[in-house]
């Protein structure tokens, strides 16, 4: 992470531990800089580059590889620049210039990220100093290449809460009110019998046996039928998903299938309606505006009591999970909290089988791969958008989602690991990585909007109109020194800019400082309201009652 | 949203209380919302709320579309403007003169008459409405929409009077001298020693006052204008150093364009000058006293100038009005662009490039100002439109004090009223070719900056908003008029011209008569208080106190002798100069020999990266105190959408009220009871690092 600042405001709480590590090129180092570490992480090597900023042009500096992380320190007096990259960001290293480079700074690695930023090292010809940091990095970066363990598997951080158990299927259905007299939980899919790429819980229609939902699954692709994501608490209208029907295989359609949607059709006593929303012509496009339309249809449809809807793409892996996870952050105000949108992730993406290992391509070196896709970022988007137009509807503040977007890749947490349950269940996943839920959840406090006020059953429309979507700068273009905002009121601004930490905004700070202003006069309120009480002989000397006060002391801050 | 809507506060019951305008016959009950157009009493209802001189045309019942719900009540056609009166709704003592549906006849850039499925245009010449209107248009050139449908049945002919009345009014108030502003002793509600909210800068006192408000000790008030015949285009009063003679003043501005010669504009509290002026008057043939005048007015006791052309790597005035104009017709509801053409259709536009411009240079002079203690001069060849607009800009950037509301209220007085901007001519009312919006292009600006320090900015969104929409208001004169001394004289302040010769008549004119006239600063005669206190940005926060700028750096003042750099800034760079003014072969007394070269300016570094070498190094010299360094690269400068998509169908569904006014409205009522139940206790004892009352003070 690009950053000037001074070297002692860098530690991070969590990775405050250096690392010693014995110097490769035999240049003395002050082993007291803190590089920073995580449990579990090891150092591999170090080496003097010179950095190619593309902002303030090349920087002298030490470079730190290890398990987890390339991590560079400036080594020039003027220049405070850190750089603090996982390895899993990394998604194509090569070389530039050959032996016969002229020109300064013209020999070197040329590293491109998935998190769009492109970093660039210059090295000195003679030896093998390139070849070296090459190999090792495109090792590291690269381990599933190498038969090497990522790093979600070595990381031995320590949480006080574990994000393994934010979700948990059965307990989010009862939270909807499922089972009842039309919908049933299936446990059909425990052993990933019916469909390999399914949760093994699904809510089914009362109505269709076990047979019918296998028989449906012939007719589905990668037997992905039709099960319910969410049921309207009042007026029953629900969300489905699947993927296309096999109409090619006999040119006509399968009665099982027509007979399964009936059944769904029939869970709904005012109406039998169930529109059909078929994702792959219409939102194929790469438009956030394309897949905030959609969701908003869905949305309308159920919210009104129009119809249920059922979503479906070709697999139902990705722009269905796409709709169907942001018409429920329309619709259910619990998944606008910190804990219900971790849970909203957890469902929708991760447990029905978002393809996460292709479309990011965790550990693998094949950046050209054309399953690698950016649908989960598309979709962070669309939910920052909705957050920017509606300020005080959601839990969580803008860091929470950038912190989400940074460790889909990073690789240190194993949440967005693997592309199905059935193969995290294969590889213990829960037992051997760390839930990224862990990392937020045991300070939330720092990822929460100060502006949220909840409530409930509020369903959000956001305007999908090209003239009200913005860029999300503090993401896209977060790397660009020049486009961080300038914070005068920031304490710490006098001394440094640092942009691997967030600062704080602004309005944010101002917010706090009132809440904390707020409670000290509540409590101040309190302890006269006890002293009163205590001596309160004559009601003549207090010029209100404790009564008449309190009701003002009780708020909702 | 928490600043809740334009129009929304109407919507709540109406005010119980009797109007004090109470001769306007039976009042409708204010629970019943529906019109009563057969009630001949209306009329006179309405005209309760008339200016003075204003008269009703027509007017017929319609609904008001919008956000949210219709509105019944009556739409109005008068001489002066065009209004939708919501039923039950008086124009109380709170706002009785404008209200949020008021359209002022010089506003209405379209107007538009809907019938089944046609539509017409009526203000282009030869159109002509041959149906009667079901619902009418009018398209605000402040970008707001007023949407009537008109109540169906007998009443239609009503519709087509009310449409044709504001077709003709429109046709007949493109003289906009009509507009007289109004006298508050007509108006009857304020009395007439009742001192304006911002000083007009109008009197002697005014400015004396301000300088001594900065602390400009080697500067006076120069008095020398007071009949306008120095600059007919220039206040009455202005600051020049203090060793200068009146005499000297009047023969140096005479070398300048339209006598607009050099006067400060602000003097920064670490010892640098901003100056102001027009460009040289080339043709003329000063002699070697007057060049030396001009020389050490522009010095201005200085060792360091900097000249800076305003109009430099600055688009021109035709281009502002060109894409102002593109900005407008983008942003109409049925503009046609498809919504995948709408980023690049907005590009297009140039707006934005033209305010990313305006943010670059005001950047670059503050870094010119801050960076060592000098006369830094604005030279732009009429001195009216980009001086003023970056005269403020680095004001806003610089002094806390301007981020006030009070302060940037006076800010825009003092630069842009008071210094002659051609308010009229560039809102293109005097049917000369200049039309150029450079004011809302400042107010645009200001909102950049807003959006970027949301927490240095004691006025909100609102506020920006509200004084965007009071530009063409014809009830002041603040904005309808060209110059101070035409302000003065068609508010009758002058009876005629030649009575300001008369000195007695001047001294009792200014001190007087020129405070009685309304400006768009009294906001409570056309807003509600509620609204009022919308002007105020909640998240008001500002870490630095005016006063505390670098003590003991401040050089003093007259530094004798010839300066020793004359530069020229231009082109994002800075070069030497060899003389200050232009004439050849002038006897210049600044024989400069400058070996002060300029750096190598690398095209992508600000002045400020070369200055302190940021961002890279940020943290290795602290900027100096109050100064915000706004940012201007590509997705830094923002579409003001709450400004320009008001008139779109599509409902922002806002958020509730935004939770830190709602905090600040708790903690005043804590602070309250707590006065109340421990008086002995003071606030120190608590919160030693900050006083709690100081912190609500702050924003109330």
């Amino acid at each position: 992470m690009a950053s000037a600042s001074k070297s002692k405001y860098n530690s991070h709480p969590l990775e405050n531990e250096s690392i010693n590590m014995v110097s490769q090129d035999g240049v003395s180092q002050d082993l007291s800089e803190n590089v920073p570490h995580l449990p579990g992480e090891r150092g591999i090597t170090d080496k003097e580059v010179i950095y190619i900023c593309p902002f303030n042009g090349p920087i002298k500096g030490r470079v730190y590889i290890t398990n987890y992380r390339l991590y560079l320190r400036s080594l020039e007096m003027d220049s405070a620049l850190i750089l603090d990259v996982p390895l899993g960001v990394i998604s194509r290293i090569e070389k530039m210039g050959g032996a016969t480079s002229r020109g300064e700074n013209s020999y070197g690695l040329d590293i491109t990220c998935k998190d769009l930023r492109n970093l660039r090292f210059a090295l000195k010809q003679e030896g093998h100093s390139r070849r070296d940091m090459f190999e090792i990095l495109t090792k590291h970066a690269f381990p599933l290449a190498h038969n090497l363990p990522l790093f979600a598997f070595e990381n031995e951080e320590k949480f006080n809460v574990d994000g393994w158990t934010v979700y948990n299927p059965v307990e989010e259905y009862r939270r909807q009110g499922l089972p009842n007299h039309h919908w049933r939980i299936t446990f059909i899919n425990k052993f990933y019998e019916l469909c390999d790429t399914y949760p093994a819980v699904l809510v089914v229609p009362y109505r269709a046996s076990d047979d019918d939902l296998r028989r449906v699954a012939t007719f589905r692709s990668r037997n992905r039928i039709p099960v319910l994501s969410w049921i309207h608490p009042e007026n029953k209208m629900v969300i489905m998903r699947c993927s296309q029907p096999l109409v090619g295989m006999s040119g006509k359609k399968n009665k099982d299938d027509e007979r399964y949607l009936d059944v769904i059709r029939e869970t709904n006593r005012q109406t039998s309606k169930l529109t059909i929303f078929d994702a792959r012509p219409s939102v194929n496009a790469v438009a956030n505006k394309l897949v905030l339309t959609g969701a908003i249809q869905v949305a309308d449809k159920v919210s009104s009591g129009k119809s249920s809807v059922l979503v479906h793409c070709s697999d139902g892996w990705d722009r269905t999970a796409q709709l169907t996870s942001l018409a429920m952050l329309m619709l259910d105000s619990f998944y606008r909290s910190i804990e219900g949108f971790e849970i909203l992730v957890q469902k929708e993406w991760i447990s029905f089988g978002h393809k996460f290992a292709s479309r990011i391509g965790h550990g693998d070196k094949n950046y050209a791969d054309a399953d690698r896709s950016p649908i989960f970022l598309q979709f962070i988007d669309c939910v920052w958008q909705m957050s920017k137009q509606f300020p005080t509807a959601f839990e969580f503040n803008e860091h929470f989602l950038i912190t989400i977007l940074d460790h889909l890749y990073s690789c240190r947490f194993g949440t967005f690991l693997f592309n199905c349950e059935l193969a995290r269940e294969r590889q213990k996943l829960t037992e051997r990585t760390v839930s990224v839920w862990s990392l937020i959840n045991s300070n939330k406090d720092k990822f929460k909007n100060p502006f949220y006020t909840k409530e409930i059953n509020r369903v959000l429309y956001p305007v999908a109109s090209m003239r009200h979507l913005e860029l999300w700068v503090n993401y896209y273009i977060r790397w660009n020194p020049r486009i961080k905002q300038q914070s005068v009121s920031h304490p710490l601004s006098h001394g440094l800019l640092l942009l691997s930490f967030r600062q704080p905004n602004p309005l944010e700070q101002r917010y706090m400082e009132l809440l904390a202003l707020h409670d000290d006069y509540i409590k101040r309120l309190e302890e006269l309201q006890v002293a009163n009480s205590t001596k309160l002989c004559d009601p003549s000397t207090s010029p209100s009652s404790p009564s008449e006060m309190m009701p003002h002391v009780q708020t909702h801050f | 949203m928490w600043w809740g809507g334009r129009g929304q506060s109407f919507n709540v019951a109406p005010h119980k209380e009797e109007p004090e305008m109470g001769l306007s016959g039976p009042k409708s009950d204010p629970g019943n919302r529906m019109p009563e157009p057969s009630s001949p009493q209306l009329g006179s209802c309405l005209a309760s709320g008339c200016l003075p001189g204003e008269q009703i045309l027509a007017w017929a019942p319609g609904w008001r579309k919008g956000q949210g719900l219709e509105l019944p009540g009556a739409l109005i056609c008068t001489n002066f403007r065009v209004t939708f009166q919501p039923c039950g709704w008086q124009r109380n003592q709170d706002t009785h003169l404008n209200s949020d549906y008021d359209f002022a006849l010089i506003n209405i850039g379209r107007l538009e008459a809907v019938s089944g499925l046609s539509k017409v245009q009526l203000l282009r010449p030869g159109s002509q409405l041959k149906f009667i209107p079901e619902e009418i248009l009018l398209h605000g050139r402040d970008f707001r929409l007023l949407r009537v449908r008109f109540e169906a049945g007998g009443l239609a002919p009503q519709a087509f009077q009310v449409t044709m009345a504001i077709v003709q009014a429109k046709a007949q108030s493109s003289q906009a001298q009509q507009y007289r502003g109004i006298n508050l002793s007509k108006v009857g509600k304020v009395p007439a020693s009742r001192k304006p909210p911002i000083p007009l800068l109008e009197t002697l006192e005014d400015w004396e006052t301000e300088r001594k408000k900065q602390g400009a000790k080697g500067w006076r008030v120069s008095t020398v204008n007071e009949r306008f015949d120095v600059a007919t285009s220039l206040s009455g009063y202005f600051w020049v150093p203090s060793r200068i003679l009146d005499s000297e003043v009047r023969r140096a501005f005479a070398h300048f364009h339209q006598g607009r010669g050099p006067r400060l504009s602000w003097h920064h509290p670490g010892g640098s000058d901003l100056l102001r002026c027009g460009g040289f008057y080339v043709a003329s043939d000063p002699n070697k006293e007057e060049i030396s005048a001009v020389e050490s007015m522009l010095q201005a006791g200085h060792s360091d100038v900097v000249l800076v052309d305003t109009t430099d790597e600055m688009p021109s005035l035709a281009d502002i009005h060109l894409a102002h104009l593109r900005l407008r017709t983008l942003c109409l509801p049925d503009s046609s662009v498809a919504e995948d053409k709408w980023l690049s259709a907005l590009e297009g536009t140039r707006w934005l490039d033209y305010v990313r411009s305006c943010l670059r240079k005001a950047s670059d002079i503050s870094v010119l100002v801050t960076s060592r203690v000098r006369s830094v001069i604005l030279q732009e060849h009429g001195d009216r439109d980009f001086n003023g607009l970056l005269s403020s800009l680095v004001q806003l950037l610089l002094a806390p004090e301007a981020r006030t509301l009070f302060g940037f209220q006076s800010l825009v007085q003092r630069e842009w009223v008071a210094a002659g901007h051609p308010f009229l001519t560039r809102l293109g009312e005097t049917g000369a070719s200049e039309e150029a919006p450079v004011f809302p292009l400042f107010l645009d600006c200001a909102w950049q900056l807003l959006q970027q320090f949301p927490a240095q900015f004691q006025f909100s969104e609102f506020f920006l908003l509200a004084l965007h929409d009071s530009i063409r208001v014809p009830d002041t004169l603040t904005f309808l008029r060209n110059t101070p001394w035409e302000r003065g004289k068609k508010s009758g302040q002058f009876n005629s011209y030649t009575q300001v010769y008369t000195p007695e008549d001047s001294q009792a004119l200014a001190g007087s008569s020129g405070n009685l006239h309304l400006s768009v600063w009294d906001w409570d005669l056309r807003y509600s208080k509620e609204q009022i206190s919308q002007f105020l940005n909640p998240g008001y926060n500002p870490e630095h106190c005016p006063d505390s700028w670098f003590p003991g750096q401040q050089t003093s003042f007259m530094a004798p002798g010839p300066p020793s750099s004359v530069l020229l800034f231009s082109r994002g760079a800075l070069t030497p100069m060899n003389q200050l003014c232009p004439w050849q072969d002038s006897p210049s007394l600044l024989a400069v020999s400058s070996h002060w070269l300029p750096r190598a300016a690398r095209s992508s570094e600000s002045l400020a990266d070369q200055e302190w070498g940021l961002p890279s190094h940020w943290g290795a010299c602290p900027l100096p105190p109050g100064l915000l360094l706004p940012g201007y690269l590509g997705p830094q400068i923002r579409f003001w959408k709450r400004c320009y998509l008001r008139g779109r169908p599509e409902v922002q569904m806002g958020s509730s009220a935004l939770t830190i006014s709602g905090l600040q409205d708790e903690l005043s009522l804590l602070q309250e009871l707590l006065r109340k139940w421990a008086p002995r206790i003071s606030p120190e004892d608590h919160c030693k690092k900050r006083d709690p009352n100081s912190i609500l003070s702050q924003t109330r």
